[in-house]
């Protein structure tokens, strides 16, 4: 009798729990919460949750509350491949986010189109099934964007010298990073540029003063890196020491104003899409309300590309209304309009065919020594998202 | 002169990572699949100790290390010494699990962000001459000479002390040295104690040269191909196979595509295993204990 009781006791629970769930938007994230990558994801995903509970504590959405369900898959596709399954059949997600690496992307996206729901990738690289013709069911808000960042960089290396440009590449052992580098090394070639090496470095390596010796070497006067943070500085920091004085431009990752200060090099350059807090807008000081209110345990200045995620989720749940389901989510997301407040050079905008952003906005930083400070060198400059 | 300069730092990295391996391995039989873990603790005790003691660099690097001795006995002691009488195996499997705890524990006591120890110490990474083709990071050369002092260290302790010999002896035949009055517990705990102190030793100086981050522990796996290609129980091995593996890697990265610097180390163990499988200067009847 007393098994009897206990059984339905723990099936009320469960309905109950069904219930509960059933009564709140429920988004699903897998994401490198842990494991090599995890220092520029992780943020992304802390701060997506802080602002998740920022929306519930001022009443939700469409007087409904969100539930963020994270689940780490230390960026390891099987790892991965388990939490889509999981958040999909059990947690029945009307929304997937991916924070993780590229190679988790595949099996990922294989379950979401099986189950029919939208895959948002946030933090990390977006998709071509993203730019347009973008894929119905994918979406991305990460700043970077693969062969648009080279264009924009080697504009901006092409407008800042005087004397012809030697140029040298560096990416790092990933499909995604190998692409762009040689991406940029054609491009550079039909600008008048001279590509003069191209190293890509594994992920990671004790040393990267064999990959710097063989660049300095090759005398480039500009270097233009694209791979995750810890590749592009530490190839920049060897050249240094092994005597390299050229200048150097590279991705601005969400730890890049941080790093400007650290670094100190006035020949150091970053590129990025989203706004240094030393710009102090409103926002910013939201950001910093909110990140301190959820307890987020990174830099403020790391915060930018989570907080933008929050902002997505909010408006596509918004729109999608009450009950939502996971098409009508996708076609919420496939007119959102977000408007940024300054985080980025416009407002970021999906349509049915674009699930990139129709135009791509980029600035350019470095430390002035002078002002003892980081200052940006290059303001917003427009580059339209054509189809790929 | 600049590719040799290079072949020395990296072989340096090499060695003293593998050293760990080796010493747990000759005295335990035990393979630690935990090293790369237990450097980015000992990075992380640096870390904390860069915090706690700001201002006095030196008092900061040594109570580390004295942090990362106290780390390898509590393993021993709580955890290792608990398999005793257990299969290789199972000991093995152990270490794989404590690696993930410590990968977990990381993250939850000092997030993922990345950190600089070196500008909490108040030191800069310089770049030193050597000769007039040649330049060396500080930290590149404190690598040689502590790889240079540890080995030289761990020879005279293994070859010229009484815990060395009994050390050594243990590794050869424990059940002989139980016999004979060695208590094999508090040389296990040494070992463990060597070990855990040279890879934290590594794992600081790692974190000093580039940056703390969770990308340690892939950096402690890829000097295991040198261990093995030395042969997994000879610290002369060590040394000489992180030589081998060094060289091939940085003339591969020069001379041929920087991309086969990821498969090389691999690649040198391979043809070790089919030419010479226990390896440079590894023990012929070592191989049916792996």
């Amino acid at each position: 009798m007393k098994r009897v009781q206990m059984a339905g006791a723990a099936v009320a629970a469960i309905l109950m729990g069904t219930a509960a769930a059933q009564d709140a938007y429920v988004v699903g994230v897998t994401g490198a919460m842990t494991g090599p990558q995890a220092g520029i994801l992780a943020p992304v995903v802390e701060m997506a949750g802080a602002y998740v509970n920022h929306i519930n504590s001022r009443g939700g959405i469409n007087g409904k509350q969100v539930r963020l369900v994270v689940a780490d898959d230390q960026g390891e596709p099987s790892r991965a491949a388990a939490n889509a399954k999981k958040l999909l059949s059990q947690d029945k997600v009307v929304l997937l986010l991916n924070s993780s690496v590229s190679s988790t992307y595949a099996p990922v996206v294989a379950e979401t189109k099986r189950a029919g729901v939208p895959l948002y990738f946030a933090g990390a690289v977006c998709p071509k099934e993203t730019y347009p013709p973008a894929d119905a069911l994918q979406f991305c808000s990460t700043a970077f964007g693969a062969t648009l960042d080279s264009q924009a960089a080697l504009a901006f290396i092409g407008k800042s010298s005087k004397e012809p440009v030697r140029l040298g590449l560096a990416g790092m052992a990933i499909p995604v990073s190998r692409g762009e580098v040689d991406y940029a090394e054609g491009l550079a070639k039909k600008l008048g540029m001279t590509p003069v090496d191209k190293e890509i470095t594994p992920p990671p390596t004790p040393d990267y003063t064999p990959f710097a010796t063989k660049l300095k070497d090759a005398n480039p006067n500009w270097m233009w890196a694209w791979s995750p943070w810890f590749a592009q500085v530490r190839t920049y920091e060897a050249m240094r020491r092994l005597g390299w004085q050229g200048r150097y431009l590279t991705w601005a990752h969400l730890n890049a104003e941080e790093e400007l200060a650290r670094l100190k090099d006035p020949d150091f350059y970053v590129i990025g899409t989203n706004a240094f807090f030393e710009d102090n807008l409103p926002i910013q000081a939201e950001i910093r309300a909110v990140a301190h209110r959820g307890n987020v345990k990174y830099p403020v200045t790391y915060l930018t590309e989570g907080y933008i995620v929050g902002l997505v989720i909010e408006t596509a749940l918004k729109n999608a209304g009450w009950p939502p389901t996971p098409s009508k989510v996708a076609g919420a997301m496939s007119k959102l309009k977000v408007d940024l407040k300054g985080l980025r050079g416009g407002p970021l905008e999906w349509t049915k065919d674009n699930h990139f952003r129709t135009r791509q906005y980029y600035r350019v930083w470095h430390w002035d020594a002078q002002k003892n400070a980081v200052t940006r060198v290059q303001d917003w400059q427009a580059i339209d998202v054509a189809h790929q | 002169m600049q590719l040799a300069v290079n072949i020395a730092v990296l072989a340096s990295i090499y060695a003293l990572i593998s050293c760990g391996y080796v010493l747990i391995y000759r005295v335990s039989r035990v393979l630690s699949l935990a090293h790369g873990e237990l450097m980015l603790l000992g990075a992380y005790g640096l870390y904390t100790t860069a915090s706690l003691f700001a201002g006095s660099p030196l008092l900061a690097v040594a109570a580390s290390a004295l942090l990362a001795v106290l780390i390898g006995v509590l393993v021993y002691v709580l955890l290792m010494r608990r398999m005793t009488g257990e299969s290789v195996l199972a000991a093995v499997l152990v270490t794989i699990a404590l690696g993930i705890l410590v990968r977990g524990l990381t993250v939850l006591v000092w997030s993922t962000q990345e950190q600089h120890p070196l500008d909490m110490l108040g030191w800069r990474n310089l770049s030193l001459p050597m000769g007039d083709r040649a330049r060396i990071s500080a930290v590149g050369l404190a690598f040689v000479l502590i790889t240079a002092t540890v080995y030289g260290g761990l020879y005279m302790f293994l070859r010229h002390t009484h815990w060395g010999i009994r050390m050594r002896a243990a590794g050869q035949n424990p059940l002989l040295a139980a016999q004979r009055g060695i208590n094999l517990h508090v040389v296990y705990a040494l070992a463990w104690a060597l070990a855990t102190l040279t890879g934290g030793i590594a794992g600081m100086l790692i974190a000093c040269d580039n940056a703390l981050d969770q990308t340690m522990v892939t950096i402690g796996l890829k000097a295991f191909p040198a261990a093995l290609v030395g042969g997994l129980d000879s610290l002369l091995g060590a040394l000489a196979g992180s030589l081998v593996v060094a060289g091939a890697e940085v003339l591969l990265i020069y001379y041929i595509d920087p991309l086969l610097s990821e498969v090389v180390p691999f690649a040198v163990l391979i043809a070790m295993l089919v030419v010479r499988p226990w390896g440079l200067f590894g023990s012929r009847e070592e191989l049916d204990r792996v």
